[in-house]
């Protein structure tokens, strides 16, 4: 059978590349949070000069990413931005429903550590994880 | 919403993923909408109804439309016969 194919968008290409590049940027301020947190210590002895220099950098990359992933989403199609969105949505709730509670157990000393930002992180990212991939199997 | 993209697309031998791609969107999101789990926005329907050369209401229907009108008619009789 001689089969007419429709017109094609390369939707899927675009895409690709997007999540390439979305991948690069992350990697890029994973990167640069990296040089800031452990810079001080290991590499330039605290000189508040480069400290602030690093500080700079990993906000410029942090900017780069947000963009990068605004793209990302503009080029979403409408169900994959619904599920986009939706996990974000799940992940900013949980963590302020998450976050102002366990920083009130630091401040009474109800856990015997430190409520440090890196464990909301782990929190947002796990959160975000599990309800991407949830949006994904509901609608396959 | 029910439609019947399965089945034009069937007509034609083409694949979800050919589907996806003319438009312009995800093979997940053609086959959501196929299964009835995604309705489409009015944007996206146009695309399907220009790609099929039809008319959205001969892809897309609303089953509570047809029970709606369903009643109406009902209705209608029921006026006639007082």
């Amino acid at each position: 059978m001689n089969q007419v194919k429709p017109p094609g968008s390369g939707y899927q290409s675009r895409i690709r590349a997007n999540v390439i590049r979305l991948f690069r940027w992350n990697g890029a301020w994973v990167a640069a949070t990296a040089l800031m947190a452990f810079g001080p210590k290991y590499l330039w002895n605290r000189a508040l000069v480069f400290t602030l220099l690093a500080i700079g950098l990993d906000v410029a990359v942090g900017v780069g990413m947000v963009l990068a992933n605004k793209n990302y989403l503009a080029e979403l199609d409408e169900l994959q931005r619904k599920v986009q969105l939706n996990s974000m949505g799940i992940t900013l709730g949980v963590a302020v429903v998450a976050g102002a509670p366990f920083s009130m157990m630091d401040a009474y000393h109800v856990i015997p550590f430190h409520a440090n930002i890196a464990y909301l992180l782990i929190l947002m990212s796990l959160t975000f994880a599990v309800s991407n991939l949830y949006g994904t199997r509901l609608y396959r | 919403m029910k439609n019947r993209l399965k089945v034009l697309r069937a007509e034609r031998d083409w694949t979800q993923a050919q589907l996806a791609d003319a438009l312009d969107v995800s093979r997940q999101t053609v086959n959501a909408i196929e299964t009835g789990k995604f309705d489409p926005s009015l944007p996206l329907a146009f695309r399907a109804a220009r790609l099929f050369g039809m008319r959205i209401e001969e892809i897309f229907h609303d089953p509570t439309q047809d029970k709606d009108r369903s009643s109406l008619s009902t209705e209608v009789k029921k006026d006639t016969f007082v």
